[in-house]
Order: structure tokens, then C-alpha cells, then sequence
């Protein structure tokens, strides 16, 4: 009897500490970053530190040759590090990638490495204290002197500290089939109207015209900065409150998307940004509008296609929709010196000439390339980054907060589902700025 | 065993890892989101107090009057169409010999299968080129129906649609309370009142559905409550798209959030949600009037 009394007690003890293993471990501080328990994510296994790195494509499954180029990075990183490092990288993909870096952030497991888009994106990661500044590791042993220059830091920059490192730079232009545009007799538009008139020689040859994504809403929205920029919309006097949305251009834009929208696929409402891209590279539509990036996805998907794959810029405006992905680092990690070492193996020689050889987009870097082996669109979206007067950043990253880029991305995509009128849409802007953005 | 069980300190000691569990996985978490539905709570920052103002909001956030629209009428279908079609399925399946197991299983697979591959399921069945739009254009039809990106009318089609596929998801949840009611009445009752002239619809209607109204609630108050908190499959299926309108609470909530680190909005999101149950739970049970019968 006495024995089983002992046994019920031991098994008792053992369910209550299981219990509260099981509970415990979160330390369950919200006091801000320094409180957290830091990359808990990053840890040791038979004496090699994990680091982790965090981005928005699957590797292992990805066709698109940049990320391809970034698991090379990975894998060289590992091969010098042996027995030392060893990258584990966190795979998501783009649509739920920042869902999940805010879960892994709020719940103090912030990944040593991410990637992440600049302005209010970043901000969001900045201001909090999440990514840590990268000044030291940049001025040390020349590193930040391989860049082209410091101007690719500019969005990178907060109270002239850098926090994110540019890995590579993309501009958002029209790729198109030469193919069906010769077939269709359409020439390439310099203008609104010939962009109109080259929409319907191709429709009346039985091509889809525009291929496009506004269930991503970034996609459709991406299309609508342009025509605001073409109208002359003014983000800076509209978030101080000197200009207003009310003024007729945001309501000119949306005209012009309505008119755009009738030469967009049957399923643009709730086709991803993936499936409009597949679209393009499938041949089943003439016109992508989209950042360069997408030429790693097009080579990568169907390599056949890059012969046939032309690129112009947006006609009607003078400047370019520029981007770069860029890595931060964690403020919380404890292998600093190696995260900072990781994010050096994507802007070194080896891999910005990939980057421009293999994956088609504009390298940060002063490397050498060969244009002669580099895809086709790169040349061509260089020459429209040599003819352009400047550069703008995506109409969603370029506003105050991340919610006030994503209310211009759903008011978009409303207007362009008939849910809303231009008038409305630029009424229902002006209401969000008075009430979110000015003070 | 039974002195050990009238032992007071024993009985404390065997509810403790229950209570435990409890008071940590499920009290605390609740009483921590209504704390934080009156904070500006970034998740990563100190939450600061502001009192109503996430409650405010919610008043003029469009997307959650959409959410609550859409949730309300899950809400309602769920309990209306699972109250039916699970009971036409527990009544027959109980009155059938042959096949009965068979039947039960198939209706009842779905229930255990996750949501999540469901959901990725239904989604290629409605695509725009894959499952029923591919064989509409084998048959000729030209534009087939954009069934999960239609945004027109108060209910669009795609609410519709994962209303239909939560039905034939849960159906069988139902099914099995009510099948497990319906065989614990007495064979004698039955019998009885065929002797007395009744027909098997008249032996439903007086004899068996008044003694399984106590499970009509239960599975009412679990349809109900499941509706309100459904996520998985909307999430999968059109994560709230187009533009959101298959926006549900719950949808709403994780994207508030997880995406805009807004979790002291999103706590009162979750809060509502918290009373939405709690009241739908009460008015269920108010008015499915239940007495005890000897069965």
C-alpha cells in the first residue's frame, strides 16, 4: 500500500512538472525587444551555432533563379563555416512572410537574418528596436565601399544609421511578348493611348491582353502608382496635408485603371501573383506589369521563353517604380559577428554576378559582370532605368504606415472590382490620410 | 479507492493539473486579450492603455463590418442547415440495417480530416481552370463561373460556397449526436406508440424529436460556436479575398494581428468574438426549450 501511496506521488510529481514544462519557457515579458529571450530560434547542435535566416520563398521547391542564387549563398556560407555555423533557414512563402516574422518577433524568437522590404515595412522593424544597425559591421574591412554607391542605403537609413543591407535593385516595367505583339500588329507604347490601342489590336487577335494580379493586391496596385505618377500625384504633400486626394488626380488615375481593366484577364479579381506571372511565361497573355524581379521567375519557369520576352517602360510617365530586397539583422541575436558575416555572402562578388548572370536583376555592388551571358530583359530593363529621369518607390512602401499602403492597395483593387467609383475611392483616401496620417 | 477518493487533499491533488492547464492555456491567455483589447499593443512594445479606443474603431473598420456579416451568416446556415440535414441523416441511418456503418464512416470522414488540406482541396474543385471550371469547358461552356472571386451581392457566391463545404466538412459531427440520442430511447416507447396507431414520421415527430431536443442544443451551441470561430477553411480557400469580402471574424483578427502587429485591435476583435459565443450559447439554450424525459 505504502508503495503504490509513493507511486501515485511520483506519478503525480511527474504530471505537474510535464505540465508546467510544457507552459513555462516563454518568460512571458512584453517589455520590448531587449526583454525578449532574443533568437532562441538560433542554437547550438553538437557544437555548431545555428543561425537563422528568414525569407520568402521555398528553396528547396522555388524555380526562381534569385532565390536559387540566395541558397547558393547559404550553401557557401556553410561550406566555410563547417563545424562553426550553420544557416537554418526559415521558408515561407511571399504572401504570408510577414505574418509569420511578426509571430516569430512577438513571440521573442526573431530570426537572426531576414529579409525585408524597405519604408514603412522596415520602419516597422526599426522603430521597435527589432533590427539592429549595421554601421560597424559595413565600415569594417571595406564592405560598404564594394556598393555602387551610398545612395542604395537611402531607405535603408534611419537617423543616419544603416539597418538593412540592398542585395539587389529591381524596377517595375512592362515585360511583353514580341511574339504576339507582332502577330497582333502592335508596337510597343510610348504613350496612354498607344497603350490603349496596342490592348485592343491585341484582344481583336485574340490574345489576353494585360495579364495581372489583384487578389495579390500589391500587383494591381503597383499598376495604380503608375497612373498616379502619370497624374502627378504628390505622396509628400498628401501625407503634410498641402495637397489633397480629392483633387482630381487619385480620381483620373482610377479612370484609367477602369480603362486598363477592361483588357485584364477573365480571373484577375483572385488570381495571385504567381498564377498572373504563370500566365505571362505560359504564353496565354501579352503583357506582364511587373518588377524585374520576375525574370529569375520567367528563365527559371520556362526558360524558352526569354527570347520572346521584351521589356518597355510604363508609358506616360518619366520616372521608375525602384525596389531593392534587403536583409536585416536581428538586434537580439546571439552571433552577431556570423549574422552579420551571413548577410556579407549576399552582396559579395560571387554573389551579385549571379545576381545579375543568373537571376536577371540590377546588382548592388561595383562587380563586373558579363552582360554577354546576363538574361536578355536585363539589358532591356537597363535601358529603361538609363532613359528614366528618376526613380519612385512602390506607391504602398512609399506611404506613412504599412495599414495606410495596404488601405491604397484594397482601394484599388475595390475600384477595380466596381465596388467603389474613382470619386468615392479618392473621398475614401483623403478620410483615411485626415484621419490616420495628418496630424 | 473510495476512501481515497473522500479524502479531500487527494480530490485536490487529482484536479490540480487540470486546473492548471486551464487557469494557464485558457483563463489567463483570455483575461491577458481583454487587457489587451484596451492597449495599444504592438506585440514587441509595452502595451500602453487607451481605454475604448480599439472598440471605437471597430465601429468604423469596414472590413469588420463584413467580417461580422459574413461570420453571422455562417452562423446562421450552419446551425440551420446541419440542425436539418444532420437529422435526416441520424434519422434514416438509425432506421436502415444494411449499410448503416458504412454510411456513418463516409459522412463522418470529413470531420476528421484537417480543414487546412480541405480547404487547399476545395480550392483547386472551384478554381478558375481546374476542377469543375475544366470539365464545364470540356463541356462547351465558355466562361465558366469565377466561383471563389465573385464579389457581387450581400452574400457573395464564395461565402456560399465554404458555407456548402463546412456543411459537408461538419454534417457528420451532427449526425453523430443526434444518432447517439435517437438509440438511447427506449425500443419500448417506440413500440408503444406504434401500437397505438402512430405512423414512423408521427413516431419522429411526437416521440423522437422532443426527447433528442437536449442534444438539438448541444449540437446547436457547438455548430454555433464552431461557425463563429471558423478559420482554416476560409483561409485556405480565399483567405478573405477578393478585397475582402469572405473576410470572417476570425480572419480579420489574424490579419490584424499578425500582419499589421496590431494585437490590441486584434485582441478586441477577439473579445467580441468571446461575447458573440457566449450570447449565441445563451439565446440557444433559451430557446431550445429542453425537458427531461425518461428515455
Amino acid at each position: 500500500m505504502k508503495k503504490r501511496r509513493f507511486l501515485a506521488k511520483i506519478m503525480t510529481a511527474a504530471m505537474l512538472v510535464t505540465t508546467l514544462a510544457g507552459c513555462g519557457s516563454s518568460s512571458g515579458s512584453s517589455n520590448g525587444p531587449a526583454n525578449n529571450t532574443g533568437s532562441s530560434s538560433s542554437g547550438k547542435k553538437d557544437g555548431v551555432q545555428e543561425i537563422t535566416w528568414m525569407f520568402w520563398d521555398d528553396l528547396n521547391a522555388t524555380e526562381d533563379l534569385i532565390s536559387l542564387g540566395y541558397k547558393e549563398a547559404i550553401e557557401r556560407f556553410n561550406k566555410d563555416h563547417e563545424g562553426q555555423y550553420r544557416v537554418k533557414p526559415i521558408t515561407t512563402n511571399l504572401e504570408e512572410y510577414y505574418n509569420k516574422l511578426n509571430a516569430l518577433v512577438a513571440a521573442g524568437e526573431t530570426p537572426d537574418v531576414f529579409i525585408v522590404s524597405p519604408g514603412p515595412q522596415l520602419t516597422d522593424y526599426v522603430e521597435p528596436g527589432v533590427a539592429a544597425p549595421l554601421d560597424d559591421y559595413l565600415n569594417k574591412d571595406g564592405w560598404k565601399d564594394t556598393f555602387t554607391s551610398d545612395a542604395v542605403f537611402t531607405q535603408q537609413t534611419y537617423d543616419g544609421k544603416i539597418y538593412a543591407v540592398p542585395l539587389n535593385t529591381a524596377a517595375a516595367c512592362c515585360f511583353y511578348n514580341t511574339e504576339m505583339f507582332e502577330k497582333a500588329g502592335a508596337s510597343v507604347p510610348k504613350n496612354w493611348d498607344e497603350m490603349i490601342d496596342a490592348c485592343e489590336k491585341l484582344k481583336g487577335a485574340g490574345y489576353t491582353p494585360v495579364t495581372i494580379s489583384a487578389g495579390t493586391a500589391w500587383c494591381l496596385s503597383m499598376v495604380a502608382g503608375y497612373l498616379c505618377e502619370e497624374e502627378g500625384v504628390d505622396l509628400a504633400k498628401l501625407a503634410d496635408g498641402s495637397a489633397s486626394w480629392e483633387d482630381g488626380k487619385l480620381e483620373g488615375a482610377c479612370n484609367k485603371l477602369l480603362d486598363l481593366s477592361k483588357y485584364f484577364q477573365r480571373t484577375a479579381a483572385g488570381d495571385t501573383n504567381d498564377i498572373a506571372t504563370a500566365n505571362f511565361y505560359n504564353e496565354e497573355a501579352a503583357i506582364l506589369i511587373q518588377g524585374s524581379w520576375v525574370i529569375g521567375q520567367i528563365n527559371g519557369s520556362n526558360p524558352d521563353f526569354e527570347e520572346k520576352c521584351g521589356v518597355f517602360q510604363f508609358p506616360g510617365v518619366d520616372r521608375i517604380i525602384a525596389k531593392s530586397d534587403s536583409l536585416c539583422m536581428s538586434s537580439t541575436t546571439k552571433n552577431p559577428d556570423a549574422a552579420a558575416e551571413l548577410i556579407k555572402y549576399f552582396t559579395d562578388d560571387t554573389a551579385q554576378k549571379y545576381t545579375a548572370e543568373k537571376g536577371g536583376k540590377i546588382p548592388v555592388t561595383k562587380v563586373q559582370y558579363d552582360a554577354s551571358v546576363a538574361p536578355k530583359q536585363l539589358s532591356y530593363v537597363m535601358d529603361v532605368f538609363g532613359g528614366a529621369k528618376g526613380t519612385f518607390g512602390f506607391y504602398n512602401e512609399s506611404m506613412p504606415t504599412t495599414e495606410t499602403g495596404a488601405h491604397f492597395d484594397d482601394t484599388m483593387v475595390a475600384v477595380f472590382l466596381g465596388d467603389m467609383k474613382p470619386a468615392e475611392a479618392a473621398k475614401d483616401m483623403e478620410e483615411y490620410y485626415k484621419a490616420n496620417c495628418r496630424k | 479507492m473510495e476512501r481515497l477518493l473522500r479524502n479531500k487533499k487527494s480530490i485536490l491533488v487529482f484536479m490540480l493539473p487540470a486546473f492548471i492547464l486551464f487557469t494557464l492555456v485558457l483563463f489567463v491567455p483570455i483575461v491577458q486579450s481583454i487587457y489587451y483589447s484596451f492597449c495599444d499593443y504592438k506585440g514587441i512594445t509595452d502595451p500602453v492603455f487607451i481605454g475604448f479606443d480599439n472598440y471605437k474603431n471597430l465601429m468604423h473598420d469596414k472590413t469588420f463590418g463584413i467580417a461580422l456579416k459574413n461570420s453571422m451568416f455562417f452562423l446562421i446556415f450552419s446551425c440551420v442547415s446541419q440542425l436539418i440535414i444532420g437529422l435526416i441523416y441520424a434519422a434514416v441511418l438509425t432506421n436502415i440495417k444494411r449499410g448503416r456503418n458504412l454510411f456513418k464512416n463516409i459522412i463522418y470522414l470529413p470531420c476528421v480530416l484537417s480543414s487546412a488540406a480541405l480547404g487547399l482541396m476545395w480550392m483547386f474543385i472551384f478554381g478558375p481552370k481546374l476542377g469543375i471550371n475544366q470539365i464545364l469547358e470540356k463541356w462547351g461552356v465558355e466562361e465558366p463561373p469565377l466561383w471563389l472571386m465573385s464579389t457581387k451581392g450581400f452574400i457573395p457566391l464564395p461565402m456560399w460556397i465554404m458555407a456548402f463545404v463546412a456543411l459537408w466538412q461538419y454534417v457528420g459531427q451532427s449526425m453523430m449526436l443526434y444518432m447517439a440520442q435517437i438509440s438511447g430511447i427506449s425500443k419500448s416507447l417506440m413500440e408503444a406508440s406504434y401500437i397505438d396507431g402512430c405512423t414512423k414520421p408521427m413516431a419522429f415527430r411526437y416521440i423522437t424529436l422532443p426527447l433528442i431536443k437536449p442534444m438539438v442544443a448541444t449540437a446547436m451551441s457547438l455548430n454555433a460556436i464552431g461557425s463563429l470561430k471558423f478559420f482554416d477553411l476560409i483561409f485556405n480557400m480565399t483567405e478573405g479575398g477578393p478585397n475582402h469580402k469572405t473576410e470572417v471574424l476570425a480572419t480579420h483578427l489574424y490579419q490584424q494581428g499578425f500582419k499589421y502587429f496590431k494585437y490590441g485591435y486584434a485582441s478586441a476583435i477577439g473579445v467580441v468574438l468571446l461575447i458573440l459565443c457566449l450570447l449565441v450559447t445563451l439565446f440557444i439554450n433559451k430557446v431550445v426549450k429542453t425537458e427531461q424525459y425518461e428515455m
